[in-house]
């Protein structure tokens, strides 16, 4: 792979991708400054794992393998904060946007409790979250894992009960 | 809300953050990036083997200045430690976690390279410190017998070495042990554990 293909491909998937990119950082990270160092940690590795990259798994697989494996060692601690180094991201955390009707609960409020919901979790069981919410098969969930779908299945089924649970009393509260 | 709901909740949710990108930042950060880690390695690499090749050029430049032949098996001890490491180096990089792998792979790698490190550590007496130790000691006894007069001088140098590199092996071996307890054994706990989540095993413990 040419360094301008390299350059290509990754601001194509940084286009394309950068929702799941964001899903997966705000699901492990809790405050923006820790969200943009995990999101630039992600960036550099993405960019170091291109040239390995095939198109024998779907972009998406790899994208998640990549984005979890930097989560996990990030909150080990194995990578250093990057301290000094240039900014090339900001986040801004937007101001709430309508709810459809009065009484509903705001959406982005949902969606911010819910990640808070699955930063609670263990990391693998955080992962499946967020990999089911958005929908990902199980084939797609055991190729990023390397588990059995069998196995996945099993581990949904709690993760279903337990989110669900929390969330009747997250719902409750608000 | 049941979960099919909260589902497409998430599916449709708004950004929620606002994340403005400086593409050219970005990759001028992952080109550096990617530079300066492999300085960085050639670095420690250079680091931990640079200072045997130092002490094998020094002791064996002065054990043929001197005709010495003790000083060859300082030369030896230090030839030995900085190959070991050279050659340990060489085998962990051939099998160091690549993130693109499915995330147990990674982890079992991980775990793979801390126990490693683990057991590294928990040897050292014997692949570095003893060797360095019998290399220093032939390298001040056999040359200083020579001008002994008595017992009482063979027994005050022999006692002055034997207690240095005592000293000096006790301490290094702390500091090692100090290191696996601290974080290698924390980190590996927590590798085993989230490979146990993985493979649905209820043990979160697993042997070095």
């Amino acid at each position: 792979m040419t360094a301008h293909e390299q350059e290509t491909i990754f601001r194509r998937w940084l286009e394309e991708h950068l929702g799941l990119m964001l899903k997966v950082v705000r699901g492990c990270a809790a405050s923006p400054p820790d969200q943009e160092d995990l999101f630039q940690e992600v960036c550099l590795a993405l960019w170091s794992s291109l040239p390995a990259f095939r198109g024998e798994a779907r972009e998406t697989t790899w994208i998640y393998r990549v984005a979890f494996n930097t989560a996990l060692a990030w909150q080990r601690g194995e990578r250093r904060r990057r301290v000094g180094h240039e900014t090339f991201l900001k986040f801004e955390v937007s101001p709430q946007v309508h709810p459809s009707h009065a009484d509903a609960l705001p959406e982005q409020e949902i969606v911010a409790q819910l990640y808070a919901a699955i930063r609670q979790l263990p990391p693998v069981d955080a992962s499946l979250a967020l990999m089911h919410l958005d929908g990902l098969s199980y084939q797609e969930m055991a190729e990023v894992l390397g588990i059995s779908e069998n196995y996945i299945g099993v581990k949904l089924n709690r993760l279903r009960k337990q989110l669900a649970e929390q969330w009747q009393g997250v719902a409750h509260e608000l | 809300m049941n979960f099919e709901e909260l589902q497409k909740t998430w599916q449709a949710q708004p950004a929620g953050v606002r994340v403005t990108i400086a593409t050219e930042a970005l990759l001028r950060e992952v080109r550096r990036n990617q530079r300066n880690f492999a300085v960085l390695i050639f670095l420690r690499d250079l680091r931990e083997t640079g200072l045997c090749l130092v002490a094998v050029l020094f002791f064996g430049w002065q054990g043929w200045q001197h005709r010495e032949w003790s000083t060859g098996l300082l030369v030896l001890a230090c030839a030995w430690v900085g190959g070991y490491m050279l050659v340990d180096r060489w085998q962990q990089g051939r099998c160091r976690p690549v993130v693109n792998d499915p995330l147990k792979h990674c982890v079992t790698h991980s775990l793979q390279q801390v126990n490693h490190q683990i057991k590294l550590l928990k040897n050292v007496l014997w692949w570095y410190l003893l060797p360095f130790d019998a290399g220093l000691a032939a390298y001040i006894l056999i040359p200083s017998a020579r001008s002994w007069h008595n017992g009482l001088d063979a027994c005050f140098v022999t006692g002055f070495v034997v207690g240095f590199c005592g000293l000096m092996t006790g301490a290094l071996y702390w500091v090692n042990q100090y290191a696996v307890r601290k974080e290698l054994e924390p980190r590996r706990r927590e590798l085993a554990a989230l490979l146990a989540g993985l493979e649905g095993n209820a043990s979160p413990e697993a042997k070095p």
